[in-house]
């Protein structure tokens, strides 16, 4: 091999492998055209009109920054999870106990100036979403209890609580006296608003959600605890001979990456929707942002970094679909489905990534063989993608 | 004399209300035991179950609704298994990528049917057995998917334990390597094994659609796929303890609405009560607690307890088995 060879091989490998998600966002559309046409709309009015809503205005740049937030949040989350070898399904129960305790510690207190009860607030968000994400850690950890399953049921319980909560100890005192009894609390007071950051919808929580991105990845790959998170997560056998405690590392991953789901859920209800309410389901109040996340972390390759982009471009989508669904007058189960298709898309371009990388591999004997690495009887949950 | 009747009437609506569950942790226990994790029951049976009830409805026969759900888990449990086997990728990631996809297209694709009458199973009694008093109304006085669901227990139990190809399936599902050096195909088998798993998750979706829940509407049967996989964990990967398991969720269900319904106060207890229960059960099911709490016993108990209490999953279970 020619040095040439060596060094642009690399660099053009990694630029692929980036556009990758890109090229199968592209390719879902494409399908997703050929289903508008056949139901008889123009594909090129639809697209013209899902890019304007989601980035055609000063207001349409902020709705889908908006969007955006609680995505990466819980792709942050995700990606702790992940990294550490354990699947965190959660996220829309931790979206949900976050945004529970935030909204209580604004209720309790409505007379407190805003800059104590914000910090303290998502701070509440942040430790009730740790709590949430930490009783399945514990449970893997200690107990052997599939962290799939626990989190699913997790989530299950959290919007029985909100549910339940909602209709009674935290209802709105008016909604208590009108007959329509509709599950929400009262608005929390006005100076609890996170600040705009510029005069749209566009709120503080944008901001912490990309600093939160920064500090972990500062924390996943710049600091011991984030090393061994990853050690745990990359091969928990040879971790564990390394003299690290395994079990701490796996409650820990689960932990923090509950509570940026809790963040998350904070988040939303201080910045956006100042108050709670439920129709029943959990996708009622966190519109599905629990599962999202998870896939625009998969989609952001699970690095912190690489998730903003990602939750970007499917908080433009669901911004986009709103007004693409009007525009068109396509129904709205339909916006539902381009979202799919784009997962679909994406997830399988990187299992078709992956089996490239792997192919390269096979061809480079200094590399460890690519089955070879996993004794045979070991469950691989934390592989995913 | 009132009061039993309507004990039995309310036991018997239990079993009708466990029989797709039971169908569905009977088709995912077949799936596990021979190796293979499909995390997409909850999309599957969402969209086996739309499908279901409106190939029933457009071609006026309940048959073709199953056929046609059966037809939908198939494809998801053999794309799970092509994922894992073929692409060598995560059976979890796939899997999971499915039930949000199942999800979305049976919202998508079942949009004009929802909340519509359609063809359903109808009830039909067993002569002479469905006399037999208690036994008869709970468990012969049902439609065909109790019995259908009662019969597949039975049969799988058989298979697994007492022919020879159901102990091939379970070498494969625990030691894929001895199985494939005495001649067994294991991947063959695995392909063959996830399709008839996932056919029968598709049947268990059919099953709500077209009999315990009659109708369609978005979200109709979400959760359920999930609470069939914790299920599936809690029966030790074995039928019988498999449908005992779901007979008890669905008890424990119907208790709940009616404690919920009396001390509606505290209703949140009982609304979140069986999952709390789900997840007590899995703790105890595969803790080392347990073990220990056993070790306390007499010796001559320990063996009993243990089968009892412990599960142990197949020992190659969501591992990829690789023939070249």
């Amino acid at each position: 091999m020619s040095l040439k060879n060596i060094q642009i091989k690399p660099i053009l490998t990694r630029i692929l492998a980036a556009l990758t998600p890109v090229l199968a966002t592209l390719a879902a559309m494409g399908i997703f055209a050929v289903i508008l046409m056949t139901l008889g709309a123009n594909p090129i009015d639809a697209y013209g009109a899902l890019i304007e809503g989601a980035v055609g205005s000063p207001n349409a740049i902020a709705d889908t920054l908006v969007k955006a937030t609680p995505l990466l949040l819980i792709g942050l989350g995700t990606c702790i999870a992940f990294r550490g070898g354990v699947v965190n399904i959660g996220g829309e129960g931790q979206l949900v106990v976050g945004a529970l305790a935030a909204t209580l510690l604004g209720l309790l207190y409505p007379e407190a100036p805003g800059y104590v009860i914000i910090p303290l607030a998502m701070g509440a968000g942040f430790l009730a979403g740790g709590v949430w994400g930490g009783i399945p850690g514990v449970l893997k950890a200690y107990f052997n209890v599939n962290e799939i399953l626990s989190t699913i049921m997790m989530n299950q319980i959290a919007v029985q609580g909100m549910n339940f909560l909602l209709r009674d100890a935290m209802i709105d005192p008016v909604q208590l006296e009108a007959a329509s009894r509709i599950p929400q609390t009262a608005r929390l007071a006005a100076q609890f608003d996170l600040p705009r950051l510029v005069p749209t919808r566009l709120h503080l929580g944008a901001l912490l959600a990309v600093i939160a991105a920064v500090l972990v990845y500062i924390f996943l790959w710049r600091t011991t605890i984030g090393y061994r998170i990853r050690a745990v997560g990359l091969n928990a056998a040879a971790a564990r001979y390394a003299g690290i405690n395994v079990k701490r590392y796996m409650v820990l991953s689960l932990l923090l990456s509950g509570a940026l789901g809790g963040l998350a859920g904070a988040v939303q209800v201080y910045g956006v929707s100042h108050r709670m309410f439920t129709d029943g389901s959990a996708a009622g109040f966190t519109g599905s942002a629990g599962f999202n996340g998870i896939v625009a972390a998969l989609f952001g390759q699970l690095h912190p970094i690489g998730t903003i982009p990602a939750a970007i471009l499917f908080g433009a989508l669901l911004v986009g679909a709103n007004k693409l669904q009007r525009v068109v007058q396509v129904p709205s189960a339909l916006v539902i489905a381009l979202n799919g298709l784009v997962v679909i898309f994406v997830v399988s371009s990187e299992i078709w990534r992956r089996r490239q990388t792997r192919v390269q591999q096979r061809m480079e004997p200094d590399n460890t063989p690519p089955d070879g690495g996993k004794p045979p009887g070991q469950l691989e949950q934390g592989e995913i993608g | 004399m009132n009061e039993f009747d309507q004990l039995l009437k309310q036991l018997s609506s239990i079993v009708l209300q466990s029989s797709p569950l039971i169908i569905a942790v009977c088709g995912e226990t077949i799936t596990e035991r021979v190796g293979l994790i499909n995390l997409s029951l909850d999309g599957t049976m969402l969209l086996a179950a739309m499908t279901g009830f409106v190939v029933g409805l457009q071609s006026n026969s309940v048959i073709l609704g199953f056929l046609a759900a059966a037809f939908v888990g198939l494809l998801f449990a053999l794309i799970v298994a092509f994922g894992s086997i073929r692409l060598k990728q995560s059976q979890v990631a796939i899997g999971f990528v499915l039930t949000l996809l199942g999800d979305d297209l049976s919202a998508f694709l079942g949009q004009n049917f929802t909340r519509i009458p359609g063809v359903f199973v109808k009830k039909v009694g067993i002569p002479i057995l469905e006399d037999i008093p208690i036994l008869g109304p709970l468990f012969f006085d049902q439609d065909l998917v109790v019995y259908f669901a009662l019969i597949l227990v039975g049969v799988t139990w058989w298979f697994f334990f007492r022919t020879q190809p159901g102990l091939k399936l379970r070498g494969v599902g625990e030691r894929p390597e001895s199985a494939f050096a005495r001649g067994v195909k294991v991947n063959q088998l695995r392909y063959l094994y996830a399709m008839l798993g996932g056919a029968l998750v598709g049947i268990a979706g059919a099953a709500y659609s077209l009999d315990v829940k009659v109708g369609w509407s978005e979200g109709n049967t979400r959760g359920l796929g999930w609470i069939a996989l914790a299920i599936v964990i809690f029966g030790g990967w074995s039928p019988i303890r498999g449908a005992i398991g779901a007979l008890l969720f669905g008890a424990t269900k119907t208790l709940a609405t009616i404690l919920q319904q009396t001390y509606s106060e505290i209703g949140v207890v009982f609304t979140s009560i069986t999952w709390i229960l789900m997840l007590a059960v899995l703790l105890v099911s595969a803790s080392e607690l347990t073990e220990r709490f056993i070790n306390f016993m007499p010796l001559a108990w320990r063996r009993p307890l243990r089968r009892f209490l412990r599960v142990t999953a197949p020992m190659a279970l969501g591992t990829r088995f690789g023939e070249d």
